[in-house]
């Protein structure tokens, strides 16, 4: 039986959430340059008014481009990896036939990799601060890390417009380049956050990211710790910034796996899915069902409004018609769910609803 | 060896014979200074002392700020596209680097870049001033010294060895960064450089070359030992 709690009113969220759906758009943002950002067609609840964002950023330290996104990546064969342990945490997608990881240790000092997938342009992004890693579609343009920090979270900016895009929020607000930019959405994909050896297992022909980055960076120092084992940073303890709002119910750096959308926010402690293989929860007033992988040791989160019942099975999650699906596929509403440390979601969605 | 020859007291130099007036004392202090260190880098001990000091203080540096660490092995250099046109390229702070090059040598991986030079003049700094204070540690009669002042001042050296780091330093030890702390890391750097030069002038103008030359015995290489 999972504990709930749960804190209802999403007063702010639904207010913003109903602005967001008045301006709900597909168009793109067409800024200086000619570049093209890409829309979501619904926008995401943000915590806070769209200035008061601006108003919460801090400097991390670098300036703007201080932390070089990687912007002509290349790939090598797995048989060409020699610079991974098998518990080494990696960033995977499999899209439209590309399959490709990421290795955390390289992003950890980029943090943005303008990339391609099947000839989509698209950006992988990693906060080491928050612990996530999200996937949008970057249209013409590209995004670079602004070197400013909200929540703890990177800001990114898009070179078309300059405008701020913090990552978890991945919506745009004001910033000292773009003073008053369109209140929208990007579009996202999943990554999934992974060992290795879990995601070699799966997609022996993936191609993983290259140490040949164009810049002499020495991958196997992680200036905020270590994940294989958990370490430093990724181990415990404060944030580096004090996060928006403090939430003490759970450590700061526990794993959650959070989905939000318009209706508001929820989240499932990593490790209770893990154990659990199946939970159920509420996100705004939609009851969701939450999977656990353990292909790759992630979770989905799942729309479920008729509350139909699934049951975790050996091969799989068996549906209300005896039917088993792979935990990616079940024929429910997936909603973009992700890793994240416990303070970075508290601190953006105070009003999460929060299952173990 | 000599213990009054000149007059002087500790902490009179800018009134000794050569100091009239305030430039006089400026010029004595300095004159005294740049003797003080020439001295200390031609003597065959005390250079050692300023050499051991700088190469391990540059390298405890660099390990510092992340730019020597331990690599994933093999052997090669990685240049960057355009090393020149990235030399001046900040990373996490005003004074923080971006590399040029890697050097991968065996366990050990150095990421080239300013830092290096940075983290060499803090070296040397450190380097000179522990160097001196081994000279007035040796022979204190006849430098009228307290010797522990170039001791001390190269503590905030040894602490801007993190300044570079920026906040990338408060996480490794687990603190929460607040606007106070972020402005003392960027002036961290800046203000170890004045104490460290502030430091071999104070030392500095107290010795009297002549004396510690005539003074310094074995230690020195015969006549280049004389001012």
């Amino acid at each position: 039986m999972p504990r709930l709690t749960r804190r209802r009113t999403l007063a702010s969220l639904a207010s913003l959430g109903a602005a967001a759906l008045a301006g709900c758009t597909t168009d793109a943002n067409t800024g200086g340059g000619g570049g093209t950002v890409p829309a979501a067609d619904d926008r995401l609840p943000l915590p806070i008014e769209p200035p008061a964002l601006r108003d919460a950023a801090v400097s991390g330290g670098p300036g703007k481009d201080g932390i070089p996104s990687i912007d002509e990546p290349s790939f090598v064969a797995p048989a060409e990896v020699d610079f991974l342990a098998d518990g080494d945490p990696v960033f995977g997608v499999a899209r439209d036939g590309v399959t490709k990881a990421y290795p955390q240790s390289i992003l950890a000092q980029h943090e943005i990799v303008n990339d391609e997938l099947a000839g989509d342009p698209v950006s992988v992004t990693y906060c080491p601060l928050t612990g996530t890693v999200l996937g949008f579609d970057r249209g013409a343009t590209s995004f670079g890390v602004s070197g400013r920090l909200v929540n703890d979270n990177l800001i990114m900016y898009d070179r078309a417009t300059e405008t701020w895009w913090p990552q978890i929020l991945a919506t745009a607000v004001p910033g000292p380049w773009n003073a008053e930019p369109e209140t929208r959405s990007l579009r996202e994909f999943r990554l999934v956050w992974t060992t290795w050896e879990r995601w070699r297992g799966q997609h022996p022909e993936t191609r993983v990211l290259s140490r040949d980055t164009g810049s002499p960076r020495n991958y196997a120092r992680d200036p905020y710790g270590d994940y294989n084992p958990r370490e430093g940073y990724y181990a415990g303890g404060a944030p580096l910034f004090p996060p928006l709002r403090e939430d003490d119910r759970y450590g700061p750096k526990r794993v959650v796996m959070g989905a939000r959308a318009p209706e508001g926010a929820v989240a499932f402690l990593k490790d209770g899915l893990r154990e659990a293989g199946l939970l159920s929860g509420q996100l705004g007033d939609v009851p969701v069902l939450a999977v656990h992988d353990p292909r790759y040791d992630t979770g989905y989160v799942y729309r479920n409004p008729d509350e139909l019942a699934y049951e975790s099975v050996d091969e799989g999650v068996e549906g209300p018609a005896g039917i088993t699906y792979a935990p990616d596929r079940l024929p429910l509403d997936r909603i973009h769910t992700f890793d994240a440390m416990w303070f970075a979601w508290a601190g953006f969605y105070p009003e999460t609803d929060v299952y173990e | 060896m000599s213990t009054s020859e000149g007059g002087d007291s500790p902490g009179e130099a800018g009134g000794g014979p050569d100091g009239t007036g305030d430039s006089g004392g400026l010029r004595t202090t300095l004159t005294r200074t740049r003797a003080a260190t020439a001295l200390t880098l031609r003597r065959r001990d005390s250079l050692s002392v300023v050499t051991g000091v700088t190469v391990i203080y540059l390298l405890g540096y660099l390990w510092a700020v992340g730019d020597l660490a331990p690599g994933f092995g093999g052997y090669g250099l990685v240049l960057a596209a355009d090393p020149l046109g990235g030399l001046l390229r900040t990373t996490s702070g005003p004074l923080s680097f971006a590399p040029v090059a890697l050097v991968r040598a065996g366990p050990l991986a150095y990421e080239a870049s300013l830092n290096t030079l940075v983290g060499l003049g803090l070296a040397l700094l450190v380097g000179l001033n522990l160097g001196l204070t081994y000279l007035t540690r040796k022979q204190p009669a006849a430098c009228g010294l307290r010797s522990s002042t170039g001791v001390l001042a190269g503590v905030p050296a040894l602490l801007s060895g993190t300044a570079c780091c920026g906040p990338v330093v408060l996480v490794a030890l687990g603190l929460q960064a607040s606007g106070v702390i972020l402005t003392a890391f960027q002036v961290l750097l800046p203000a170890a450089v004045l104490v460290l030069v502030g430091s071999l002038v104070a030392v500095g103008r107290q010795v009297r070359p002549e004396a510690m030359a005539a003074a310094s015995g074995s230690g020195a290489r015969g006549s280049d030992n004389r001012e």
